[in-house]
């Protein structure tokens, strides 16, 4: 009574492989429960077996493959739901990625049954399952299946053969999980999914990988880089080159190996694509509309000149407006630097222009996304500042208050406008959000009208003020207040080199930041020896020898910026979890292998050995081929667990290396405190 | 000043150079040139893309034991897309990626005795054993299709049609994304579907 029937007819599938052919995959119809009641849902599975080595595939089945499909035959009123599929597994065949399912899958649907059902009959549920089965080569294969089950008056009670597969299989069910606040954004060429950590979330975010249901809109084998910003955490997916069409929508799983709460690893994720630029603040113009799109680059122009990283350099050419007032040959200057604005401004939408014709996706700042030239304008904006603050002096500009303005002196108001230009790359001010998006989605020509109105815009002030000598009387007389307005200036210059370190520590982290300001007091020692040297009060072997010695440490300083934000990419490839003594029992108690890293920011030597050691290739090869999980114990902050495992094996400090050989009885082997690739590599040949 | 000038000059130069992306002229974008290539057929000779400079140009990714390619194979759509087409100059390349002790790397004369039995009316079949030409264009899956145009611009590439299965039945009614293209192309229209996801096999590097 109320035994589960349970019949299974496997037809063998002739059109490709030969009838005699086994089927590579064992499949049935299994049932969560053992009687159904009227009008009462209840789930059924397709249960797939694979052989070993071999998959079959998730609803995209990414690169290559094709997703199992299920057609149902149900007596009359029955009603079934389509298909829950678990989060799949990630199939690599370089250059190639699938997606789906080896071992044992259960595909659930839920069946509805007839409200009006007889009790105590039998009531078989008929499905045709067709899949693509694939090692290397693939296989399609067909089967009919059948489930009878018998009705009953009592409510159903859960089949115990069953039960857990069911349970378990739920645990890899995409959840709706609104707690992370998933928004998507379209940036470029990228899709970029942006969420938060709910306050309770303990976990590890360091394995997430995102699955797109629907083909063709995401790039699989690009690695989705993950990066936490001021809104939360942003997983960048690259578009794949097959949508041609804006995606409207991403839809799909996020799946954390390591688990988002205590029950889930997939996050189910439905969310229009957004491609609004958060800098947008006004409404963006109608199409067609390019004269306003042209007034407002005008009018985002002229803002542009208040904004914090534009205000320092320009106020210097304001300096030399005061100095110049009354000259007859000023609105000369006042063309130059609107020439120099005019000029770099069309260099940069040259650019920009050309690369998105080559296929590029970049908008606004597209050059901020590039670490190296961050790196190289905050050294500028530094020396700027120090020059504002008066370390140093250039030239003569500032002292011979314009007795002799030849030729160099137009070339010098045209470069500061280019300098102008440049600074204010990193700001975008009000109107200029919605005129540059305009802009983008026009033609070439006019898009560089477009750029044209907004360099005009931010010279504009500039040229009329040099062109109309009755507006110079407004000007303040020149006078000692100049040289404190300057050093003023220089507290904003520097607070927008804040700004760009920070930027760069969130693209490449500490590491990249500690490097930048490092290579700062360097350049700060050359400007201090130009400074001190290299003034016009020594002789000119002095000035000549300190000018190559300031020349010399400005690039050492650079050098050593730059080199810094290439070494922190140098450890990627090794993925570390967090220590926790609940990991490295379990991964004892499976057998893995482990070597735990006891380190701290603050421990130069565990720095310089992890550079050293983990940099290496042949390490990182090693730890992968003995598939030895990576644990870091990070003591950089006070951590009780951290320091009761380090007096456990002797220690009351870091550095301190182990390795668990993950056979059963082996005591864990501490390595000496200063390892090289050498050492390690022959502790992991003894594996 | 003088130095403030000849950093700005250097940080224009850096603008230009640290944001050039290095430009890959050997990778397949719908719209450029196609990238070069120069590959063996099965009779020996060799056959170099810009040899067909002036012709329509089909790339059709193979692999005869794949269950795709035999759906278009042996319904005969392949094979009538191949004679339509080559009937009307344009040129039809076969090219199979498989590497040697993979499924789908065979012998030359294997490979000329089953087009022979196929029936299949390719311009010349072409050997990629080394994935190289594959893994530039970009190909994932067998069937895995390209259009150059005669100035040796990619116009489409992706399925062969709009209806991933291995089930012969499903080709009456699909659109078939190789046809429509060629055809709008060679009526001076804009190809409308220019790109589509690629349904097969893996291709096997």
């Amino acid at each position: 009574m109320g035994r589960l029937l349970l019949i299974i007819i496997v037809l063998f599938s002739a059109t490709v492989s030969s009838a005699a052919t086994p089927l590579h995959v064992e499949a049935e119809l299994v049932s969560e429960v053992q009687t159904i009641k009227a009008g009462q849902p209840f789930w059924v599975a397709l249960r797939m077996r694979m052989l070993p080595h071999w998959h079959t595939y998730w609803v995209n089945p990414g690169d290559s493959g094709l997703p199992t499909k299920i057609e149902w035959r149900l007596p009359e009123g029955f009603r079934a739901g389509s298909i829950q599929w678990p989060a799949p597994e990630k199939i690599d065949t370089p250059p190639l990625v699938a997606f789906g399912y080896s071992g044992e899958v259960f595909l659930l649907t839920e069946i509805t049954p007839s409200t009006e059902l007889e009790a105590g009959k039998p009531f078989t549920i008929s499905a045709k399952a067709d899949w693509l089965v694939c090692r290397e080569e693939c296989i399609p294969e067909t089967a009919q299946l059948l489930l009878t089950l018998n009705s009953s008056d009592t409510p159903p009670l859960a089949d115990p053969k069953w039960e857990s597969a069911f349970r378990k299989t739920r645990l890899r069910l995409p959840a709706s999980l609104p707690d992370w606040n998933l928004t998507a954004s379209l940036a470029g060429d990228s899709i970029l999914l942006t969420f938060r950590k709910p306050p309770d979330f303990r976990g590890s975010l360091s394995n997430i990988i995102f699955y797109s249901e629907v083909p063709g809109i995401i790039d699989y084998n690009t690695p989705q880089r993950l990066t936490e910003t001021e809104q939360g955490f942003t997983l960048q997916l690259k578009r794949s080159e097959y949508s041609t069409d804006m995606p409207k929508e991403i839809r799909g799983v996020l799946v954390n190996p390591t688990g988002w709460d205590s029950e889930h690893i997939s996050m189910s994720i439905l969310a229009p694509i957004s491609t609004a630029s958060a800098l947008a603040t006004t409404v963006p113009p109608a199409s067609g509309s390019i004269w306003l799109a042209l007034a407002l680059a005008f009018l985002g122009g002229v803002i542009l000149n208040l904004m914090p990283c534009v205000l320092p350099v320009l106020s210097i050419k304001i300096l030399d407006f005061v100095k110049q007032a009354g000259e007859s040959r000023a609105w000369k200057h006042g063309l130059m630097f609107t020439l120099g604005v005019l000029v770099s401004f069309w260099l940069l939408a040259a650019t920009l222009l050309l690369l998105r014709a080559g296929g590029e996706e970049l908008g606004w700042g597209f050059q901020l996304q590039s670490p190296t030239f961050l790196v190289i304008l905050s050294h500028v904006l530094f020396l700027l500042g120090l020059n504002l603050f008066g370390v140093f002096e250039m030239g003569t500009s500032l002292m011979g208050a314009g007795s002799s303005i030849g030729r160099s002196g137009w070339f010098s108001s045209f470069m500061s406008g280019a300098l102008a230009t440049i600074v204010a790359t990193p700001c975008t001010g009000p109107f200029m959000g919605s005129a540059l998006g305009f802009a983008m989605t026009q033609p070439a020509w006019s898009s560089m009208f477009i750029f044209t109105s907004l360099a005009m815009g931010m010279a504009s002030p500039y040229l009329l003020l040099s062109s109309i000598p009755g507006l110079m009387r407004y000007i303040p007389r020149p006078g000692a207040w100049m040289e404190s307005f300057k050093q003023f200036m220089g507290f904003l210059m520097m607070a927008t080199v804040v700004w760009l370190a920070w930027v760069l520590g969130v693209q490449l982290g500490i590491d990249a930041t500690a490097g930048l300001l490092a290579g700062f007091v360097v350049a700060s020692l050359a400007a201090w020896v130009y400074g001190r040297w290299g003034n016009l009060a020594q002789t000119t072997l002095t000035r000549r020898i300190a000018l190559a010695i300031a020349f010399t440490l400005s690039a050492i300083g650079l050098t050593i910026s730059l080199y810094a934000t290439y070494g922190s990419t140098a450890q990627n490839g090794i993925e570390w979890q967090a220590y926790s003594p609940e990991l490295i029992s379990r991964l004892q108690t499976e057998g893995r292998p482990v070597f735990i890293d006891f380190t701290a920011a603050w421990c130069l030597s565990c720095q310089v050995n992890e550079r050293i050691t983990f940099s290496s290739d042949e390490v990182k090869k090693e730890l992968k081929r003995r598939n030895v999980v990576t644990v870091k114990a990070d003591w950089t902050s006070r951590d009780e667990k951290i320091t009761k495992a380090l007096a456990e094996f002797g220690r009351n400090g870091v550095p301190l290396y182990v390795i668990y050989s993950g056979r059963p009885g082996d005591s864990p082997r501490v390595l000496p405190e200063v390892i090289t690739p050498s050492i390690l590599l022959e502790e992991l040949r003894k594996l | 000043m003088r130095k403030t000038i000849l950093l700005t000059v250097m940080l224009l130069i850096a603008v230009v150079s640290a944001c050039y992306p290095t430009v890959d002229a050997s990778s397949a974008v719908l719209g450029k040139p196609a990238p070069a290539f120069s590959l063996k057929d099965s009779n020996g000779k060799v056959h170099n893309l810009a040899d067909f400079k002036g012709k329509y140009v089909v790339l059709e990714w193979v692999n005869y034991d794949c269950p795709f390619v035999k759906k278009h194979y042996d319904s005969g759509n392949m094979q009538k897309l191949q004679k339509e087409f080559t009937a009307k100059g344009v040129v039809w390349l076969s090219i199979n990626s498989s590497a040697p002790g993979k499924q789908g790397n065979f012998p030359a004369d294997k490979v000329n005795a089953l087009i022979k039995e196929k029936n299949a009316a390719p311009t010349a079949y072409l050997f990629d054993t080394d994935g190289t030409v594959g893994k530039t264009y970009g190909a994932k899956t067998t069937p895995h299709m390209y259009i150059i145009n005669p100035k040796g611009e990619l116009i489409y590439m992706g399925g062969i049609d709009d209806k991933p299965s291995t089930d012969k039945a499903d080709i009456a009614g699909a659109r078939n994304h190789v046809r429509a293209a060629l055809e709008e192309a060679m009526a001076g229209k804009a190809v409308s579907v220019s790109a589509s996801q690629p349904y097969g096999c893996s291709v096997k590097y």
